[in-house]
């Protein structure tokens, strides 16, 4: 039994080791690096790194050199087992507006090492509420829309319609 | 011998202390291994662009400024008498029939009526020329439904434009304007500017452009199809043809042309850079 309770300390010690010393910066860096290769880059005013979690304040979104959105805190918050990304008052470029929603308020994205191949997404914003799924496994997104207001009208072209009203799918 | 700490104890903070130095350093060999040590940033390009502006140097047409003098101001609304009854409009020809003092006449590109040249046309009006200046004159019909909105505006670039095209309420999208050839230049409707600045969509209906690239470098876009009778047609595109510049702007990143397409309602210029084949040429139209 002993055994078993020195194990356990072990591996919550090592556990929490890891989270503390993780370089988080230079993770977020690795990330930036992977982005760039598709067009995307970030901008970021301030990279604020705590125990758990790093945080981007002001980040400036470009695609292929053109800034297409604001996003004004990211939180990236991991325990390893489970990660978060919380992204707050994302504003999109007043040039795309013609072309999708002015802003997302809030967005959550989930991902638990219980379901690895498995992106949970949750976003509120100008267009109404969005829950969504990203399956690495079958490499499909699917998007559902409720609340919607007018704005979705922008991505109206894009969206299907089932029982559960509308929504977005695509394969990559 | 007394002991000042439980052995047991010790061996327990030895091994958590151990733990965590090993994290350490395997985080730390991760890092200066695999890991970079600072990010991606953006950077504007500084200094590439520069105030643009057309000058003509042609006598006739030089914009320089000129002495106050008093003298009774010609109206150019004499274009007025002349009123559009039919026109034919082709690449090489435009024979347009036309009203002047309640006479019907035929004209071909080039004939004069009344001190108006006429030099060219399209599907619903003629444009005529007088002293460097360049008339639009509308079908009669087309004249009448768009009464409401007809103006005869002198633009700043010494060319006057009569009664534009009829804006329909609730008719945003459709598309509205035309591009008129004026000889060394064409002549842009605004309202065409202004419809494709805001229905990104309808440009791609229309040209098809696709990035030029050296490795990963952007060199530039090339134009993969022009809809044929579509106001990028009229512009003079064909399909081949590679951007380089616009209004003195270099087009050799997206950024850069988005810049120049989010700018477009602003300019009253538009000059592109562009090569044909081996040989580089420059478009000028004017926005009015």
């Amino acid at each position: 039994m002993q055994m078993v309770k020195n194990i356990f300390i072990a591996l919550l010690v090592f556990w929490f080791s890891l989270l503390l010393f993780m370089p988080k910066e230079a993770l977020y860096y690795a990330l930036e690096k992977q982005l760039e290769t598709k067009g995307i880059k970030i901008n970021e005013k301030a990279i604020e790194s705590g125990i758990f979690s790093l945080n981007l304040i002001d980040a400036d979104i470009y695609y292929k050199g053109i800034n297409v959105a604001h996003i004004e805190k990211v939180n990236i918050f991991t325990l390893i087992f489970t990660t978060n990304i919380n992204v707050k008052a994302l504003s999109i470029d007043g040039s795309l507006k013609a072309f999708v929603p002015e802003k997302i308020d809030q967005a959550n994205i989930t991902h638990m090492i219980f379901s690895p191949m498995k992106v949970n997404i949750l976003a509120k914003g100008s267009f109404g509420d969005m829950d969504g799924v990203l399956d690495l496994q079958e490499r499909t997104l699917r998007l559902d829309f409720s609340n919607t207001t007018k704005e979705i009208d922008l991505l109206r072209e894009n969206l299907k319609k089932d029982e559960k009203g509308l929504y977005y799918e695509t394969s990559f | 011998m007394k002991h000042l700490f439980k052995s047991h104890m010790f061996k327990s903070i030895l091994s958590v202390l151990i733990i965590l130095l090993l994290v350490k350093i395997m985080w730390m060999v991760v890092q200066m291994l695999w890991l970079p040590s600072e990010g991606v940033e953006h950077k504007e390009k500084v200094g590439a662009k520069s105030l643009y502006y057309r000058v003509k140097l042609t006598p006739n047409e030089a914009s320089a400024p000129k002495p106050v003098i008093d003298k009774p101001v010609q109206i150019a609304g004499s274009i007025k008498d002349i009123t559009l009854v039919a026109v034919y409009n082709a690449s090489d020809t435009t024979v347009v029939t036309i009203t002047y003092k309640r006479k019907s006449k035929i004209l071909g590109r080039g004939d004069v009526i009344n001190g108006f040249t006429l030099i060219g046309g399209g599907s619903t009006y003629a444009t005529f020329d007088k002293d460097g200046k360049t008339y639009q004159v509308n079908l009669q019909k087309a004249k009448r439904s768009s009464a409401a909105n007809s103006s005869i505006t002198p633009s700043s670039n010494q060319h006057r434009t009569i009664s534009r095209a009829s804006k329909r309420p609730g008719a945003a999208a459709q598309v509205e304007g035309d591009v008129v050839d004026a000889g060394d230049h064409k002549i842009v409707d605004k309202s065409l500017i202004d419809h494709y600045a805001n229905n990104m969509d309808d440009i791609y209906k229309n040209i098809g452009i696709t990035e030029i690239k050296k490795g990963n470098d952007l060199q530039g876009f090339k134009i993969t199809f022009v809809k044929r009778g579509s106001p990028f047609a009229k512009l003079g595109l064909k399909r081949g043809d590679i951007i380089k510049s616009i209004n003195g702007q270099e087009i050799d990143s997206y950024s850069a042309a988005f810049n120049s397409y989010k700018n477009i309602k602003n300019v009253e210029n538009l000059t592109l850079v562009i090569i044909r084949g081996k040989k580089e040429m420059e478009l000028e139209y004017e926005i009015n």
